[in-house]
C-alpha cells in the first residue's frame, strides 16, 4: 500500500507569527529583517509585500526603495521556534511520524498507519487545519500525497491559501504541466542547466533519459530523474529521533560578525549544555553548530566528540574549530544554536590510579564551580570568557 | 397491496469513497493492493461511487478527466459539493465557487459519468429563512445539473420542502443514520422521477457526535435491517424513479462494501424471481 503524507505549510511563517501578535499588521506590506544591521537582507515578507516585488534575500535598502511606507520588524527566531513547537504538539496527537523545520512553518506527517484510528488522511489534514486556525489563528495550506516531494509541490501550487489532494497514482500527471522550479531539491544551478537546454516544464525534462541527464547533472542525475517523475522514497523523519538531543540558542541583540562575541555566546551555550549533561549523568557524543545569518540563510557544522564529554572546557575547545567551520559567510550572524546529540552514560567509576591530567583537573574545577553556584546562587562564579567588557556590544 | 418494483429502474449501488487502506485488512481489496489500483479493483465489483474528496477540495477538471479514463463506460460518480458551498459559505463568494465546481466536474458531464451532485448540508443548517433562501439560490445556481440534497436537521422533514424539491426535480436523499434528536429521519420520499438516492451512514449513536469518523461510521448492518430497506427500495422507491443511487458510508473496517454487496444480493433475489 502506498503512503499517506500530509504537508502543512503556514505561508510566510515569520510574518504570520508577528501578525498574530500585532493584528494591526494584517493586510499591510510587512518585511521581517534585522533593523540595526548594515547590508541587512529580507528574511521574510507578507504576501502584500511580495506582490509589490519584495523577495526573500533582497537587500533591505532595496525593499525600502520599492515601498517607503513598508513596515519592518526584526526577526525573532526563538519566538518562531516556540510557536513551531506548539504546532507540533497538536500534530503529535495523530501520528508520531512528524518532520518539521525548526521555524519555517512546514510540517510533514506520515499518517499511513493511523488510518484505522483517525480515519482517512484528508480528514486528518482538514482537522489539523481547523485546529491550527482555532488555536493559533493560522490558516495553513495543506496537501495529501503519497510522498513528501509531491505533497510539497502541491502546497506550492496553491500558495498562499488552499489545499491539494493528489490521488495515489496521479503523481506523474499532476507534476507534468508544472514549471521545474516547483520541484524541491532542484537548486539554482540545476535550473540554470535545464533552462540552457530550453527545458522549463517538468513534462519537457522527462523526455531526457537517465543517461542523458547524467551528462549535465553527473551523480545527481538519478535523484533528479526520480524527482521529475514524482518518486521520493525518503521517509518522514520521526520526532523520536530528536528526543535525545540537548539544544541551546543564542540570539544576538544586533546582528554581529565579531569573533569575541560569538565565542562568548558559544561558551555560554557549552556551559549550559554540559551542566544539563552532568545533571543527567550523561556525556555528549556529537555536537552541532547552526548559524543563522541576517538574510535567513543557515550554515551547519557537526563534530563527533571522542571521547564523549560533559566537560565545559574540553567541549569548548572542540567547538571553536567547529564554529570556524560553520562560519563561512561574511554576512552578519543573528542567531546561533548548539546541539548535543548521541547522549550516552558517563563513566560511573573513576580511574583507580588517577594520573592527574589536565582534563581531570579541569573536571575537578568544573565540579567545584558547580558546587559554588549551587551554594551561593547562579553565576556566583563564572568563566572569564563569559564576563562582558565595558563598552562591548 | 404492495407495489411491484419497476424493472426499468437502474440501480447504482456502491460506497462513499473507495480508497481506504483498512479495506485491505478487511479482505475487500486483495493483500498488497496499491492505493492507485483500488479504483480499478472497485469498478470490477460496483458500478458507482461517491467522490468524498470533492467536499474537501474543489474538483479539478484535469484530475477528474484522468479518473474518468480509469473506469468502465457505464460507471457513475456522485460528486459531493465542496464545503465552501455547504459548511463554510462566504457571502458574496459562493457563486464563484459554484462556477468553479461546475468547471471542475465538467469531464464527468461530458463523459456521462455524473450520477448527481450530492449536497450534504451540516447539522446546524436548520430550516430558517436565511438557510431557505440560501438553498433556493444554490439550487438555482446548479440548475440543469442532477442534484441530490441531504439534510442533517429534522426541521426539513416537511411536506412543503418535499413539494418544492419535486417542483425543481431535485432528489431528496433518504438517510439511514442513528435515531438521535434533531437528526433527519429515515424517509422513503421520492421527489425526483429521474433519481432516488439512499445513504447508509450506520446507526452508531454512541460514536455519531464523537468527532472521529472511525467511531461515527463504525456500524455493521444486520440482515433484517438490510432486508427492510431492500423491501422499501423495491416496493416504494424503484417504482417512482428511473434510477436510484444507494451508497454505504459505514466505511470503517470494510463494513460498507460488505453491506453493499449484501443489499445487492437482496435486491437481485426478487428481481430474478420477478423476471422469471
Amino acid at each position: 500500500m502506498s503512503r499517506s503524507i500530509i504537508h502543512l505549510n503556514i505561508a510566510d511563517f515569520a510574518v504570520a507569527v508577528e501578525s498574530n501578535i500585532q493584528p494591526s499588521l494584517k493586510g499591510y506590506p510587512l518585511v521581517i529583517a534585522p533593523l540595526g544591521a548594515p547590508r541587512a537582507v529580507v528574511y521574510d515578507m507578507s504576501d502584500e509585500a511580495y506582490k509589490e516585488g519584495i523577495r526573500k534575500g533582497m537587500a533591505l535598502a532595496r525593499a525600502k526603495r520599492i515601498n517607503k511606507k513598508i513596515k519592518i520588524l526584526p526577526p525573532s527566531f526563538n519566538r518562531y521556534e516556540r510557536v513551531m513547537k506548539d504546532l507540533l504538539k497538536q500534530t503529535f496527537a495523530f501520528t508520531p511520524l512528524i518532520e518539521s523545520g525548526t521555524s519555517d512553518g512546514h510540517i510533514f506527517l506520515d499518517v499511513t498507519g493511523s488510518g484505522r484510528l483517525f480515519g482517512p488522511s484528508v480528514d486528518v489534514a482538514f482537522k489539523l487545519k481547523k485546529a491550527f486556525k482555532k488555536t493559533f489563528n493560522f490558516d495553513p495550506i495543506w496537501s495529501v500525497a503519497t510522498n513528501k516531494l509531491v505533497a510539497k509541490v502541491a502546497t506550492r501550487v496553491v500558495k498562499p491559501v488552499g489545499e491539494y489532494i493528489v490521488a495515489p497514482g496521479d503523481e506523474k500527471a499532476f507534476l507534468a504541466p508544472l514549471p521545474l522550479n516547483l520541484i524541491p531539491g532542484l537548486i539554482k544551478k540545476d535550473l540554470t542547466k535545464f533552462f540552457e537546454f530550453n527545458l522549463f516544464f517538468i513534462s519537457q525534462a522527462r523526455v531526457l533519459t537517465l543517461e542523458q541527464l547524467k551528462i549535465p547533472f553527473h551523480f545527481r542525475a538519478p535523484l533528479i530523474y526520480d524527482w521529475i517523475r514524482g518518486i521520493d522514497p525518503t521517509p518522514v523523519t520521526t520526532l523520536c529521533e530528536n528526543l535525545s538531543i540537548i539544544s541551546f540558542d543564542h540570539e544576538f541583540s544586533d546582528d554581529t560578525n565579531t569573533a569575541d562575541l560569538l565565542k562568548r555566546a558559544l561558551y555560554l551555550m557549552v556551559e549550559k549544555t554540559c551542566k544539563t549533561l552532568r545533571n543527567r549523568r550523561l556525556t555528549g557524543g556529537v555536537t552541532k553548530i547552526i548559524l543563522s545569518y541576517s538574510d535567513g540563510l543557515q550554515t551547519t557544522s557537526r563534530l563527533k566528540l571522542v571521547p564523549p564529554t560533559s566537560n565545559d572546557m574540553a567541549m569548548f575547545k572542540k567547538c571553536i574549530p567547529l564554529l570556524n567551520k560553520a562560519w563561512t559567510r561574511r554576512v552578519r550572524i543573528r542567531h546561533m544554536r548548539l546541539t548535543c546529540e548521541k547522549l550516552c552514560q558517563g563513566a560511573i567509576q573513576a580511574d583507580l590510579f588517577s594520573t592527574g591530567t589536565k582534563e581531570t583537573k579541569q573536571g575537578e574545577l568544573i565540579l567545584a564551580m558547580d558546587k559554588i553556584n549551587e551554594k551561593f546562587g547562579k553565576n556566583s562564579i563564572k568563566a572569564g570568557l563569559t564576563i562582558k567588557v565595558k563598552n562591548e556590544g | 397491496m404492495t407495489k411491484k418494483p419497476c424493472l426499468a429502474c437502474k440501480l447504482f449501488v456502491g460506497t462513499s469513497g473507495y480508497s481506504y487502506g483498512e479495506w485491505i485488512d478487511s479482505g475487500f481489496y486483495p493483500s498488497g493492493t496499491h492505493s492507485s489500483d483500488m479504483l480499478d479493483f472497485y469498478t470490477r465489483i460496483f458500478h458507482a461511487t461517491e467522490l468524498n474528496y470533492t467536499w474537501y477540495q474543489m474538483p479539478k477538471a484535469p484530475a477528474i478527466e484522468r479518473m474518468c479514463t480509469k473506469v468502465p463506460k457505464n460507471f457513475k460518480f456522485a460528486a459531493k459539493l465542496t464545503r465552501t458551498m455547504t459548511h463554510e459559505i462566504k457571502k458574496g463568494q459562493w457563486t464563484k465557487q459554484v462556477m468553479l465546481f461546475r468547471q471542475g466536474i465538467e469531464p464527468l458531464i461530458q463523459s456521462q459519468k455524473l450520477l448527481c451532485i450530492l449536497i450534504q448540508l451540516p447539522p446546524y443548517f436548520e430550516r430558517s429563512i436565511n438557510f431557505r433562501n440560501y438553498l433556493a439560490a444554490l439550487l438555482d445556481e446548479l440548475a440543469g445539473l442532477p442534484v441530490a440534497v441531504e439534510f442533517r436537521h429534522d426541521s426539513w422533514a416537511n411536506d412543503k420542502v418535499f413539494s418544492e424539491l419535486e417542483r425543481r426535480k431535485v432528489t431528496l436523499v433518504s438517510v439511514d443514520e442513528p435515531d438521535l434528536p434533531s437528526l433527519f429521519p429515515p424517509l422513503d420520499v421520492v421527489t425526483n422521477p429521474d433519481l432516488f438516492y439512499v445513504r447508509f451512514h450506520g446507526r452508531n449513536s454512541k460514536g455519531w457526535r464523537s468527532g472521529n469518523m472511525q467511531k461515527q461510521f463504525d456500524y455493521d448492518y444486520a440482515q433484517r435491517e438490510l432486508e427492510k430497506w431492500a423491501a422499501t427500495i423495491k416496493t416504494t422507491m424503484m417504482a417512482q424513479a428511473a434510477a436510484g443511487g444507494i451508497f454505504f458510508n459505514n466505511h470503517v473496517r470494510g463494513q460498507a462494501p460488505k453491506n453493499a454487496l449484501r443489499l445487492i444480493d437482496l435486491l437481485l433475489k426478487d428481481y430474478h424471481l420477478q423476471k422469471t
